[in-house]
């Protein structure tokens, strides 16, 4: 009965999340341009990156620096599965025939990198969830550089740091955005059930979360395994986005961007997650318009090249000035009016 | 038979000894106050009965299993059940939230989930604040609210041995008696064995039941929390008139 209150109280924040990417797509399938289009497939490809970033450090509260490797090695799983084997044969060599011969649709290959990431996600978890706060992102950051150095040298099966091209281009924005859809989905679920709930609890208070019972590590051994297998997923479409990988398609500079976004929008919100997102690329978008130029009556107007990232920088300093635990902190939407309650003063007892 | 027995427990910081050699048994429907004065280690000693602080030397035994050394959850499914000090709720969960945590350990087992709302439906029937607020987060609570929560918690989880860190610390006198209230009434209801921390002996000598001292890490009186209460070796014992 309690398990069916909580899903009522909160299926509007996963809906309404929904209802915000369907209406970019819509506005994507209006507008009808190739780079929006692009641009838009990129937007949901961030959601479902950031989306599995919060399924882990928004509810552990343990901020992951390793989790694009998890996207690397479903990216590498897409290019394995789904580029055509005589192509497959001169780039990577070393691949053993059954998947040399390989040749899946490009949803199956985003379920077999999510599959792919996940296993390995338990193999390293098993060992990096005994540790907590600083320990633990030190060690997923060595995890992404361990993951990276071995994709960037193993040439036989991984084409060591060339591109791996011919990976079948998926340009329709519908499968990505029911894959973020479903990202969210997905996160929203665990974030409410009995393990979400724990991992949450032992966020706010390790001790008496320990003392109710709960086995920390094993929690967040399940988020993690559960982020996992959504990074790995999202990898993947990214690989069908752009036609081609390379290890450092997946190393820092994703890192740094989909961290941001999660911190803007705010660690402990799955809104924020989304927000954060959806703000934030908007707001490049807008900004690259306005380097390449606009027409204002007769003049044309455009930035100088360069503004563009001085301005997110400053947009995002403004915004944790601000609201330093991101644009959402740890609220939700829900579709009424934000929960608002006043704390009781102490002095009233 | 009884519940709890501890022999010859001993924490340590470091170099710093907290508990020395502490030895008692705590029998099934008891209620026992250690008290004492700061840095008695009466803290230490129940963070090492709830596993949150493994002892250094000694041998913990509660419904028959030996917990030494055990992870404070292992401990907590056997049904020994810790308030940590503090009041620490969930505060970025509702109430409702921060009371079906606990219930997850017993998840799996049969009939849980009927066993859980009706633990919730009982709990909500003590302290019936917390059902009039149970959707809201409970970092809002006031501290006494927090206090019937962080029980309420410990509640859920079907105990036989409830430990609480100073209920009292920090709410005002008729809170604390509210608490104290429901905490004895509970224990009358359910044959909960109770292990209060508490750091004057006042309460003790109100509630009645079992009272130990501790000064140094160590246990110095046990008796009945009334008449030692009354006693003058309490009060030198207390602040330790005649050492010197």
């Amino acid at each position: 009965m309690a398990r069916y209150s909580i899903l009522r109280r909160t299926i509007a924040t996963p809906l309404i999340l929904s209802a915000l990417l369907l209406a970019f797509a819509l506005i994507a399938w209006f507008v009808g341009s190739r780079p929006f289009n692009q641009t838009v497939i990129d937007i949901f490809l961030q959601v479902v990156f950031v989306v599995g970033l919060y399924t882990f450090i928004g509810n552990s509260g343990v901020i992951s620096f390793g989790h694009i490797a998890f996207a690397c090695l479903g990216g590498y799983v897409a290019a394995w599965t789904t580029i055509k084997p005589m192509m497959k044969g001169t780039a990577m060599p070393g691949l053993p025939d059954w998947l040399m011969q390989m040749e899946i649709p490009f949803w199956a290959a985003a379920l077999a990198g999510g599959t792919f990431a996940a296993f390995w996600a338990l193999v390293f978890g098993a060992v990096l969830m005994r540790l907590s706060g600083i320990a633990a992102s030190i060690a997923t950051f060595a995890m992404l550089a361990m993951v990276n150095a071995i994709y960037s040298n193993w040439s036989s099966v991984t084409a060591a740091t060339s591109s791996v091209v011919g990976i079948p281009i998926v340009r329709s924005i519908w499968p990505y955005m029911i894959a973020a859809i479903l990202a969210v989905f997905v996160a929203w679920a665990f974030s409410i059930s009995r393990h979400g709930l724990a991992l949450r609890a032992a966020r706010d208070e390790p001790t008496a979360a320990a003392a109710s019972g709960i086995n920390i590590p094993r929690v967040r051994l399940i988020a993690f395994v559960i982020s996992g297998a959504i990074m790995g997923a999202g990898g993947a479409l990214y690989a069908h986005s752009i036609g081609l990988v390379t290890p450092d398609t997946f190393y820092l500079g994703l890192t740094f961007t989909t961290l941001s976004m999660l911190v803007v929008g705010g660690m402990g919100s799955l809104s924020g997650a989304v927000l954060g997102v959806l703000i934030l690329s908007s707001l490049i978008q807008v900004l690259r318009w306005l380097e390449a130029g606009v027409q204002v009556g007769a003049s044309t107007f455009a930035l100088p090249g360069g503004v563009q990232e001085i301005a997110l920088g400053v947009v995002m300093i403004l915004i944790l000035m601000f609201r330093p635990s991101g644009i959402m902190g740890n609220s939700e939407l829900t579709g009424l009016r934000a929960r608002t309650e006043k704390p009781v003063e102490p002095g009233t007892d | 038979m009884s519940l709890l027995a501890l022999s010859n427990i001993s924490v340590r910081y470091g170099r710093l000894t907290a508990v020395r050699g502490v030895t008692f048994t705590l029998a099934e429907g008891e209620i026992l106050f250690i008290t004492g004065p700061n840095g008695a280690g009466k803290s230490s000693l129940l963070r090492a009965i709830a596993g949150v602080t493994p002892p250094a030397g000694g041998r913990i035994d509660f419904a028959d299993h030996d917990i030494t050394g055990r992870a404070p959850e292992d401990i907590a499914r056997l049904g020994l059940s810790m308030v940590p000090e503090g009041r620490d709720v969930f505060g970025s969960l509702t109430i409702e939230e921060n009371l079906m945590v606990g219930t997850g350990m017993h998840s799996g087992t049969r009939g849980w989930r009927a066993r859980a709302a009706s633990e919730l439906e009982a709990v909500y029937a003590t302290f019936p604040i917390l059902k009039e607020r149970r959707h809201s987060q409970a970092g809002l609570l006031s501290g006494g609210q927090q206090q019937m929560l962080v029980i309420g918690r410990a509640l859920m989880t079907t105990p036989r041995l409830v430990a609480i860190d100073e209920p009292s610390l920090g709410l005002a006198p008729n809170i604390t008696d509210q608490v104290y209230e429901r905490l004895i009434a509970l224990r009358a209801e359910r044959k909960l064995t109770l292990l209060i921390v508490e750091q004057s002996s006042t309460r003790a000598m109100m509630v009645g039941g079992r009272m130990m001292l501790m000064r140094g890490g160590e246990i110095v009186l046990d008796g009945d929390a009334r008449a030692l209460g009354q006693s003058e070796a309490m009060q030198a014992a207390y602040f330790g008139y005649g050492e010197h």
